[in-house]
Formats: C-alpha cells, sequence, structure tokens
C-alpha cells in the first residue's frame, strides 16, 4: 500500500541546552544535507532540553529552506488557542515551513510537576481531540467571525480566528493506541509514530486502523501521511535492523515506503556524520525506487474544487504555489481591492516559463473566464471572477537598474508602485504612476499611469522602454521600437488585450525631494470654483500636477473640494509660488504643505491582502477644459448624490506632447481626466449618459466599469482600435486575453 | 528629586503585527543597527492581527545580534509560568543574554476567556502574578537544592526539576499603576514598566507611584534602586515645540534628561512603527539624553 505523498526525509535532533547551539548546528547542517525537514522533541519538564518552541523558532530565524516540526509536542502541557496563535506566527515568519506534531502527553508525573493537567489516558484523547479542533478553528480566517470549539478539556468561546498561516499546517499525531489511531484516521494530517514502539506488525496493524477511522468519517486513506521515526548507525557489516552498511539500510527502509505507505522517514540522530552517509547514499537510492508521486492535496480540499478545472492536470511547476478554494490561503488571493470575488484557481508563477504554462492552462480551459493579476487594484481589469482562472503575478518583485547613466530600470509587473518608488528614491529617481502606492506595475503600466508627476514627465507608460512579453500560445518575447514592435506599441495602452507582461524596462526620471500639498477649498457655487480651478491648473508650470477630489453635498454642510498636489521642487518658494494660484479660485479651508521624497508621499497604502466586496462601479471621461459647460454638467452631477467620490486629475503637459497615434493610449489633448465612482449601476449611469457622456471626450479604462459595448470605441478612437483589431489578430487570434476591454482580433487580418 | 544612578537604557515597542510578516522583524532588526539597547513587544494573545509574541521574540533574537528582546509586557494569565521560564532561560542561553522578562497581571478579561483562560478578578490576578514570578524564579534557581516546591491558589508546581538556569540574570519588569501592583513590583521585581499614556496626570503622576515601589521595596529588605524605572513613551517629532515629547530632538533630550532626573527613569522605550523614528531616537536622542544626565550628575 502506497499512499502516494511524495517521499520526503527529515532528521530528530536531541534539542540539549548545553552547549546551547548544538541543535541549532545539527540543524542548519540537515538544511544544508538537503534534508526536508528538521524535528525536535517537546520535554518542558527536563531541564536539560531547550523549551522546543523557543528552539524552533530561533531555528527558523537561522535557516531558510528547511521545514520545522515539533515531534511531538507534549499538548497537555500548552494552551491550545495559545498555540495555534503561535503556530500561526511561525509558520508566516518563516515562509510556511512549520509542520505540527502533536501528542497526547507522556511522562506524566512529571508533567503533573510543572502544574500541567495531567488526565486519565481515554480523556487526554478526547483533550487532543478538541485541542486540534481548536487549532484548526483559529486557523480557519474565511468566514471572518468569532471561532468557538472544544469544551471539555480545552475551549475557545468566541475567539477570533487569525493570524492565517502562511500554508496548510499539517497537524500529525503521534499515536500508538487504537483510540488514538482513530483520531489519526478522522483528524490529523498525518501518523507520526517511532519505528522503535512499533515495529513492522505495529506499522500495518496501525495504518488499518487509521485508515478506516478516515473512511468511516468521509476521508480518504491518503488525506493521512504516514511519517516514521527511525534509528540506526552505518557499519561495514550488518549487526540488526539499521545496524550495517547503506545498501542494507536501503533495502529495510524500502518495505516500508512500498508496502507500508511511508512517505516520509525521520532520522533520529545527533551524529553529522550519519546523517551525511542517510544523505548521501540511502535518501538517492530511496527515491530512485519508490513510486512517482501523484500530485496531492487532501480530500477536503478537493471537495471545494469548482467544475471544468482541471486541478490534477497542472504542470508541477504551477501546482505547488496554486492556490484553491479549499486551501489555507485561498481568502487571501481571492478578492481584489475593490472587487470581490471566487475563483477556481489562482496561479502564482514565478518564471516566464511558469507564466507561459499558465497561459497554456488557461487557453485549455476556455469556457473558464480567465484574469491577470499584478497588484489587484483593477477598477476595469476583472483580475478575479467566480469559477474560473486567475494568473497572480505579484511574485514578479524583482527590481533591478539596468544601466545608471541613461537611468534605465527593469521592474517586475508584481511590484508595488510603492516599492518601486522606494527601489528609485536611492539613486535619486521618480516614476510617476497613480495616486497609490499599493496598485501593481503591471496594470497600470499597460493602461497609462496617470499619476502626481503627470504633467512634467508624462505618463507612467511614456516610461516604457521595452517589456518582456507571455503571448497567448505561450512564446515569450521581447517587445521594444526594435522587437516587435506592433506589440510594443499596443501594450502601451491596451496591454490586457495583447499577452502578459512580466517585467519592463522605464527609463526613469531624476526627482530630488517633491513639494506636496493638501488643501481644502469651498465648492459652494460648485461650478464657479471648477471654472477658475481649471484655468489655474492649465496656467500652472508643468512641474504642478494636482487631483481634486468631491463627494457629493452634505445637507447643513458647506460643500468643499480636497486638492492634492504635488510640484516636482524642492525649492520652498517655487512650491508656494506654483500653487498659491490653485489654492486662490475660492476660500481655502485648510491647508498642509511639505518637502519630501516621492516614495514618502506614495507610500501611502497597507499591505494587507485585499478583502474587496461586490463590484464597483465607476465611469470616466476626458475633457480639454474645465468649461462653463462642464463645470455645470460636474455640478448637476454631484448634486444628484449619485457619485460619493469624485475626481479630476490634471493630465496635458508633457502628457500632451506625445502624438495621439504613438501608443494605444490616445487621449493626449486633455488636461483633465474625470472619474466618478457609484454605488448603484443604474443610478450613475444615468445620471453621467444625460449630464457627463456629452461634455467628455473618449474615456480612461483603468477607471471605467460600463459594459455596454460602446465603451470600447471611447477608449479607443477609430483609427487606435483598427490598428488594436489588426495586432490582436496576429498576437492574440483566438482571444484568450479578453478580460478587461476586449478587442475583437480583426478577421481580415486574422 | 529622585535619580537611583542607573546608566541610561533606550529602547523601541513594536506593534507585533503579523502583516506585513515581516515588518516587526524588519524594525527590530533596525534598532539593532541604530544601537538601540532594547526591542519590545506587548503580548495580546486573543489579537487576531498580532503574531504570537514569544514566537516573534524568538525570531527576532535569532535575527539579531546585540539588542535584548522584552515582552511589554507578557500576558501571564495565557502564558504558563514554569513554561514561561523554560523558554525564557531557551532563548537566554541561545541569544547569549538578551532576554528580558516584562510581565503583566493580564488585562482584557474578555479576550483571555474567550481563549480558554482563567478569568481573575484585579486583585487575584496580583496574587497569581507574585505566585508566578516566584515559580519563574525558583525554576532558574539552580543553586537551591531539591526541585521546585510552589504551592500557590494559581499555580502549583511541586516538584519540578530546576534550571535550566539562563545566560545572565534575566531581569523581570512588571507593568504596574495600582497601588498593589506597584507594592508587588517594589517587593518583587527588578524593573517597572508603565505607560506614559496611561498616567492621567501624566509625568507628576510617577511620584506617588514611585513612593509605592520605594516603600515596598524597603519593607522587603530591598533598596530603590534595586528597582529600574522604565517608561513607555508616546510622541511625535517635529520642527517645532508642539507639547511634552512633541517637537525637535533637544526637545526630546531635555525632557527625558528631565523624567532621570525628577522621575528617576532610566529606562525610555518609545512606540515607533518607524525606521526613521527609531533613528532619531538611537541617534540623535538617546546619546543627547545621556549627555545631559552624565552632566547634571557629575
Amino acid at each position: 500500500m502506497n499512499y502516494g505523498h511524495p517521499l520526503e526525509f527529515g532528521t530528530f535532533v536531541t534539542p540539549g541546552n548545553a552547549p546551547p547551539h548544538d541543535p541549532v548546528a545539527l540543524a542548519k547542517r540537515s538544511e544544508e544535507l538537503g534534508f526536508d525537514l528538521v524535528t525536535f522533541q517537546d520535554h518542558p519538564y527536563l531541564p536539560a532540553f531547550h523549551e522546543m518552541w523557543t528552539l524552533l523558532s530561533w531555528v527558523a530565524g537561522q535557516t531558510s529552506r528547511i521545514r520545522l516540526a515539533p515531534n511531538v509536542i507534549n499538548v497537555p502541557m500548552r494552551t491550545p488557542s495559545v498555540l495555534a496563535r503561535a503556530a500561526a506566527s511561525l509558520d508566516l515568519l518563516s515562509g510556511g515551513r512549520l509542520d505540527l506534531g502533536l501528542g497526547a502527553g507522556a511522562y506524566r508525573e512529571a508533567a503533573a510537576a510543572m502544574g500541567a493537567t495531567v488526565l486519565p489516558p481515554r480523556e487526554s484523547v478526547d483533550a487532543l481531540s478538541e485541542a486540534i479542533d481548536i487549532i484548526r478553528a483559529l486557523h480557519d480566517v474565511s468566514s471572518g467571525r468569532p471561532a468557538r470549539a472544544g469544551g471539555t478539556h480545552h475551549r475557545i468561546v468566541g475567539a477570533q480566528p487569525g493570524p492565517a498561516p502562511a500554508h496548510h499546517v499539517p497537524i500529525w499525531l503521534g499515536a500508538l493506541k487504537p483510540r488514538m489511531l482513530r483520531l489519526t484516521g478522522e483528524k490529523a494530517d498525518g501518523w507520526l509514530p517511532s519505528f522503535r514502539n512499533v515495529g513492522r506488525d505495529g506499522l500495518v496493524a496501525g495504518n488499518k486502523v487509521i485508515d478506516e477511522a478516515a473512511v468511516a468519517v468521509g476521508r480518504e486513506p491518503s488525506d493521512i501521511r504516514r511519517l516514521l521515526n527511525i534509528s540506526g548507525t552505518f557499519s561495514a557489516t550488518s549487526s540488526g535492523f539499521l545496524q550495517g552498511p547503506p545498501s542494507q539500510w536501503v533495502d529495510e527502509l524500502l518495505p516500508l515506503i512500498l508496502e507500508d505507505g511511508v512517505g516520509t522517514l525521520i532520522l533520529a540522530t545527533d551524529s553529522p556524520a550519519i546523517m551525511e552517509t542517510f544523505a548521501s547514499e540511502v535518501i538517492p537510492a530511496l527515491r530512485a525506487a519508490a513510486p512517482a508521486p501523484t500530485t496531492f492535496k487532501p480530500s477536503g480540499v478537493r471537495a471545494k474544487r469548482r467544475p471544468g478545472i482541471g486541478y490534477d492536470e497542472l504542470p508541477a511547476s504551477l501546482a505547488s504555489a496554486a492556490v484553491e478554494p479549499g486551501d489555507v490561503e485561498y481568502p487571501l488571493v481571492r478578492s481584489n481591492y475593490m472587487r470581490g470575488g471566487s475563483p477556481g484557481l489562482v496561479l502564482r508563477p514565478s518564471t516566464d516559463a511558469e507564466v507561459a504554462d499558465a497561459v497554456a492552462f488557461a487557453a485549455r480551459h476556455r469556457h473558464l473566464p480567465f484574469g491577470v493579476r499584478s497588484g489587484g487594484h483593477g477598477v476595469s481589469g476583472r483580475s478575479t471572477n467566480d469559477g474560473g482562472i486567475v494568473l497572480d503575478l505579484g511574485r514578479f518583485k524583482d527590481f533591478e537598474v539596468l544601466d545608471t547613466a541613461k537611468r534605465l530600470v527593469r521592474v517586475g509587473a508584481g511590484m508595488r508602485w510603492m516599492e518601486v518608488a522606494a527601489a528609485l528614491e536611492p539613486h535619486g529617481w521618480a516614476l510617476t504612476s497613480g495616486d497609490y502606492g499599493g496598485v501593481g506595475v503591471g496594470g497600470l503600466a499597460t493602461a497609462g499611469g496617470i499619476g502626481f508627476l503627470g504633467r512634467k514627465h508624462g505618463l507612467t507608460l511614456d516610461h516604457i522602454r521595452a517589456a518582456t512579453v507571455v503571448l497567448a500560445d505561450g512564446t515569450i518575447v521581447r517587445a521594444s521600437p526594435e522587437e516587435h514592435p506592433d506589440l510594443f506599441w499596443a501594450l502601451r495602452g491596451a496591454g490586457a488585450n495583447v499577452g502578459v507582461v512580466t517585467s519592463f524596462d522605464f527609463q526613469v526620471p531624476e526627482v530630488g525631494d517633491v513639494g506636496w500639498a493638501q488643501f481644502v477649498l469651498d465648492a459652494s457655487d460648485t461650478a464657479q470654483m471648477l471654472v477658475k480651478y481649471g484655468a489655474a491648473v492649465e496656467a500652472a508650470p508643468r512641474d504642478v500636477t494636482p487631483f481634486l477630489l468631491m463627494g457629493a453635498p452634505q445637507p447643513g454642510q458647506p460643500h468643499f473640494a480636497q486638492v492634492m498636489a504635488m510640484v516636482d521642487s524642492g525649492d520652498p518658494e517655487k512650491i508656494i509660488a506654483d500653487l498659491t494660484p490653485i489654492a486662490s479660485v475660492s476660500a481655502l479651508y485648510d491647508q498642509n504643505v511639505v518637502i519630501a521624497p516621492y516614495a514618502a508621499v506614495i507610500a501611502n497604502a497597507s499591505s494587507e491582502p485585499h478583502r474587496g466586496q461586490g463590484e464597483p462601479i465607476s465611469r470616466s471621461g476626458f475633457v480639454r477644459h474645465l468649461t462653463p459647460e462642464v463645470a455645470a454638467a460636474i455640478a448637476r452631477l454631484l448634486g444628484s448624490g449619485a457619485t460619493p467620490f469624485f475626481q479630476i486629475r490634471a493630465v496635458g503637459g508633457a502628457i500632451s506632447d506625445v502624438a495621439d497615434e504613438d501608443t494605444a493610449y490616445a487621449h493626449r489633448s486633455a488636461n483633465f481626466q474625470i472619474t466618478a465612482l457609484g454605488r448603484n449601476r443604474q443610478r450613475l449611469d444615468a445620471v453621467w449618459d444625460r449630464e457627463m457622456y456629452g461634455v467628455t471626450e473618449g474615456l480612461y479604462l483603468s477607471f471605467e466599469t460600463d459594459p455596454r459595448p460602446d465603451r470600447l470605441t471611447d477608449a479607443f478612437p477609430p483609427a487606435t482600435l483598427s490598428r488594436l483589431r489588426t495586432i490582436k489578430a496576429a498576437y492574440d487570434p483566438t482571444n484568450l486575453f479578453r478580460d478587461n476591454f476586449n478587442i475583437a482580433p480583426s478577421e481580415s487580418a486574422a | 528629586m529622585t535619580d537611583y544612578g542607573q546608566d541610561l537604557l533606550f529602547g523601541t515597542f513594536i506593534t507585533p503585527s503579523a502583516r506585513p510578516v515581516q515588518k516587526a522583524v524588519e524594525l527590530a532588526v533596525a534598532a539593532d543597527e541604530y544601537g538601540l539597547d532594547l526591542a519590545t513587544f506587548q503580548d495580546h494573545p486573543y489579537q487576531p492581527s498580532f503574531h504570537d509574541t514569544w514566537t516573534l521574540m524568538s525570531y527576532v533574537a535569532s535575527r539579531t545580534t546585540r539588542i535584548k528582546v522584552a515582552g511589554n509586557v507578557l500576558n501571564l494569565p495565557l502564558r504558563e509560568p514554569a513554561l514561561l521560564a523554560r523558554a525564557a532561560a531557551s532563548l537566554d542561553l541561545l541569544s547569549g543574554g538578551r532576554v528580558e522578562l516584562g510581565l503583566g497581571s493580564g488585562a482584557f478579561w474578555d479576550g483571555i476567556a474567550a481563549m480558554g483562560g482563567r478569568r481573575l478578578t484585579a486583585g487575584q490576578a496580583v496574587d497569581a502574578l507574585a505566585e508566578g514570578i516566584e515559580v519563574i524564579r525558583s525554576v532558574w534557581d539552580t543553586s537551591s537544592p531539591g526541585g521546585v516546591h510552589v504551592r500557590g491558589t494559581y499555580y502549583t508546581v511541586d516538584g519540578a526539576k530546576r534550571g535550566p538556569a539562563p545566560a545572565h540574570d534575566i531581569g523581570i519588569w512588571v507593568g504596574a499603576y495600582k497601588p498593589r501592583m506597584l507594592r508587588l513590583t517594589g517587593r518583587l521585581a527588578d524593573g517597572w514598566l508603565p505607560s506614559l499614556s496611561y498616567l492621567p496626570g501624566g509625568p507628576s503622576d510617577l511620584t506617588e507611584m514611585n513612593a509605592h515601589l520605594d516603600g515596598a521595596a524597603e519593607a522587603a529588605g530591598r533598596s530603590p534602586s534595586d528597582i529600574r524605572r522604565f517608561l513607555n513613551l508616546n510622541g511625535s517629532f517635529s520642527a517645532e515645540s508642539r507639547g511634552f515629547l512633541d517637537g525637535p530632538p533637544d526637545q526630546w533630550a531635555e525632557e527625558l534628561a528631565g523624567l532621570t532626573l525628577e522621575y528617576g527613569i532610566t529606562g525610555f522605550i518609545l512606540a515607533a512603527d518607524s525606521p526613521a523614528a527609531i533613528e532619531l531616537f538611537a541617534k540623535e536622542i538617546a546619546p543627547a539624553t545621556r549627555e545631559l544626565v552624565a552632566a547634571e550628575r557629575s
């Protein structure tokens, strides 16, 4: 019997504390030798041993790859709820490297002398079962509600789950007797006996009890990994079980793997020499002889799978980092900043080749929605979905300076703009992005990038010099003015339609400290204020890029506008001189001006996982000037109450230096970009269509959620759209990338 | 004027947020590099957005080389004292003597009860803390014969072996405000760890609190200088003075030196979650404060 788990090997190191660093050194040695995990026993009543959890946490800080596990925790001596939080913390801090071996307790007198409540054996199994329930409940953040678990021996009563561990922390039980074995089959992820205590017969009998108990509660025997602590010595001649040459060890261990289903062998030794011989001579031979593992997911995870996805066909390159609905990480990756989602599968590749694998996988699932995500802030793009596939580029975080003299940098598509700003700042450089540092690089840079340095330095996409793109057929290409120039043109403004950009080469400007101002203007006469504001902004030097924010007027309160403005100068006198005309267009209620690096201004986002709910509702347009007609329309829009969040971003300046036909972003003659967010689609559409549509030109696709087909022709003027259709036909003829302002491929060109 | 004459210590009070996962660690590493003496962390095991404080402290100690780590303060009702004593001794051995033990009698009893902990009244919690301290000191005390025999109302440790002895004499620092806790601190603790923001009357409240500590210390046959006085600080750095601990670095140094010379505070722990604040505190305010205090004492 083999349960199909990948074969793993660990060490079992004595946690002696004199000298204190001996077990640490053996753990590091285990990592160097390629062991998968290092484990420590837990006997808090023994003063010669380190306290196990402290040692484990210390070792986590001294290692980078090897997994860590107690072998096994003396649960009666610990508070399960605190243990659950500690396990989540250690799993997070170690990057998902914790496995949790638990036991019902041993050395009862010594434990009692420490003050532990020691139960009769039968009740101690019940107590362990409650402890497992408590740990699982506190690790499950999916409901967001306080948890109750346990009852008789341990309990949580309304404790809030969290933090979520970095991965599903498996629970292995050190079980010998039938009640413990049944509990293992019913609730655990692994069985962890020592060969010394069970013997071959005990393994066979134990497996049977566990398998039957698992099936009786609707689980599968393969949900429980079989681990085994072993020990022995190497010698030229045989003197007993695991007492002999490496070939004898292989012969004796192989049947345990092939016939008894052992998936993890844990070598108990404090001898580096035994570890080395085992790693170099026993492990390779066992791996070579063991059956190929199947991709393993427990039955509880498989039960939550969505229809129509070939989960078991995921290539190995993607399987380990992929997240499906039953996985513990799922609540952290399912939603976006403003949109709730329930994707069937989130793929998290880390190399261009893995992105190609992911694109190929998506191409085999044409019947499902397919979203591409960099930072997950997209308002228009569906970078999450319901039951479909999401390609998450969040692991593309590399930043590299390619050429200091030319200020050429390579930026991973999964970086956030505040991370990019922080990386550029030490060089005295900055790249305009949007107004929020949490936005991801890929989505913004392929749509436009209307930011606080826009009038001085242009759009974000105006700084792209080349990009690495994975195409719909899985080809990895470079796009630049010389290589795939059509693709290079299209990805600057319509990137979501033509491929997956994994990294960008940007040429970035020198930017020193900037002036950063926030002020509040009276907007009692909204239209008049906006006309004056528009004129002041257009007259301002290009160094100044202001964004204006308004909401619906509130009864009994003065209507006001909030302005956030950046001045690309560190000179206080120039900053004040540049801003004064804008701040003088109506009564000034409040003001605050600081001089700071661009990176400090844009470091305004949290790194919390997204927890968006529902669907964002947003409309967008451009205007050349805030004319009396436009301003009156805006005043009526705001007065309708349909938009609680309304923004006017200054564009123009350097953005207008580029011709409409030079990029797929073709709104170069505008001086203002206008966005209205709503709560109700019908209501916002009705007011926007009536008041704003006639006075605006085009739209900024990143801020538009109207699904009506006309919006495509607003996003792309006729000449741009025609060229995009031709390029689409060449680079994505089957229309795989269709989830953000889809451009149907031109048939004549296909 | 009360100055107990100890050298000054400067530390940070770092929020143990679990996200971003490594943020608290990075702040502690920065504090270590900038030369602060202490990285301390609050302990609220019922708070799901925080790391487990002991795990975080152990990990931080492993990632730093010089700075000491301490709970500020550990939640004794959810941490069994005998096990905590062994854990502290282990971390002290592993870190080369870089652990101190801040202890509290517990607060937020609804949270403690939700985690399955025992709900105590304020008075019971003070007695439980005294028993806990006795257990912890007994476990560390390997020079006395026999096992640990503490038979208390809240904790009974009867026959457990002593040890391991920590690498250095770990200080027990107590977060205390009310007279009973202050007297316990004066009687049993090596340090006192209140927060300025919890003092309704501001620093002048320290005078009366010090009197409780000093009286209890003397009644127990100890010297008031056996108890180091810490203070958790909240404040702001700004170019112009806007109030107490809200102003430029030289104002901070003068005000902290004043706290040392008037109230005997010799451990300043700044609640700071930004590397810039930690750097300013370590590189400008700490040396300037030390200089002012040294000048006054000489």
